[in-house]
Order: structure tokens, then sequence, then C-alpha cells
């Protein structure tokens, strides 16, 4: 039964795979992202005020790191917030 | 000489002549310490995402200066006896180089020239063998 189950999964995925994720600051060629650009950094925090996860939105490692300093930088600020409910 | 960038939020119970006086006095330590301001960013009253110190709003003054390491020093010296300015952060400007990737490609390359030179090494007792087996052969018949 197990085995069915994973099959049916396998070409669900065969024939729907999943959108591929980019990296939105490769795709600009962005190489240093400024804590004060508040209007980017806001797409990377949902509702919550946490960082969203690399897996979600598909950025880079690299950009991923940069990502996290300028947030936190930014939070310092207080121009994102720390927890939000 | 290296480049910084000082952040810092003032209060917003203060008017704003006061205000203009305080951006004065920091933008004068920058210079007497022969600093060399880049430019002042001033984007007003704005509101924070958490409060600070009680108040939901605050002035946002960005410095640009470029200068000697004393210079952010003095000013964050002079941020803690104001009272005034709730919050500040101070960075250094392209300081973020990264030096492990070089010594990694530097190895990467050295490997390789290393690893071709035995390859070529290897080639050529190959090829020696070769051309004596074959001199055998040519004997042989």
């Amino acid at each position: 039964m197990a085995r069915d189950r994973n099959d049916t999964k396998r070409t669900f995925r065969k024939f729907f795979p999943p959108k591929k994720k980019f990296c939105r600051f490769c795709e600009r060629n962005i190489k240093e992202i400024d804590y004060k650009n508040v209007e980017i950094l806001k797409k990377y925090v949902p509702e919550r005020g946490k960082i969203l996860p690399r897996r979600v939105s598909g950025t880079c490692a690299f950009h991923q790191r940069k990502l996290a300093t300028a947030i936190k930088r930014a939070r310092l600020l207080a121009l994102l917030p720390y927890v939000e409910d | 000489m290296k480049q910084y960038e000082t952040a810092f939020l003032i209060a917003p119970d203060l008017p704003e002549e006061d205000n203009e006086k305080l951006i004065n006095k920091f933008a004068e330590i920058v210079s007497e310490k022969k600093g060399k301001m880049i430019n002042i960013e001033k984007w007003g009253k704005r509101k924070l995402a958490y409060s600070i110190k009680k108040f939901d709003e605050a002035f946002y003054v960005f410095f640009n200066y470029e200068g000697e390491p004393d210079i952010p020093s003095e000013l964050e010296r002079n941020f803690k006896q104001t009272e005034a300015v709730i919050r500040y952060l101070t960075l250094k400007k392209g300081a973020e180089k990264n030096i492990r990737k070089k010594g990694k490609k530097f190895k990467k390359v050295e490997k390789q020239s290393s690893s071709l030179e035995s390859q070529s090494d290897e080639k050529i007792k190959e090829i020696k063998e070769k051309t004596l087996n074959n001199e055998e052969h040519q004997e042989e018949k």
C-alpha cells in the first residue's frame, strides 16, 4: 500500500512538477543588499516578522546571508519589527 | 582612510530647530577630526516598527563620511551623552571582502598544476616504455 502511494506521488510530481524557484538577487546581478532599502527587505519578512527561509523564497546561500544581516541591521534601527503578532 | 556610515535616530519631542542644531553639532565633530563628509541623508519623521523609550516616531539621519577610526568612536561617545539620540548604528563600508574564497582558488590552482606535472611525468614514462617495447619487437623481427 505504502509503495502504491509513493508511486502515485511520484507520477503526480512527474506530470505537475513544482514551479522552479530562483534567486531574485542573482537575476538582477545585485552584490550587496542595503539595510535602508526597506521595501525589498519587507518582501522577505512575512507577517510574523521572521526571516523567510531559503527553501521557501529560493534565494541562493550567498544572498540569503547578506539578506539576513541586512534585515538584522534594519531591525536594530526599528525599520523592521523583531516580533509582530 | 576608511569609509563609514553612521545612522542615528533623534527623539520626536524636540522642535525642528534643535534637531538641526544637533545634526550640525555631530557634523562638526566629523570635520574637526579631519574627516571628509560625503553626504548627509535625512529621512525626516518616520514611524518606528516598535516603540523605543516609549516613542513611536523618530527622525532618521544618515551620515556618510571618510576618515580615521577615531571619528566613529568619538561620535558614539557623543550619542551616548545626548539623551535625544535614541539609537545609533555605525558601519564600515566596503570592508566585506571574501578572503577565504581567494585562498581556496589558489589551492585548487596549485593542486591542478601539481597533478598536471605528475601526469606529464607519467606520460613521458609511458611513451619511453612504449618506444623501448617497440624497439625490442623490431629487434625480434
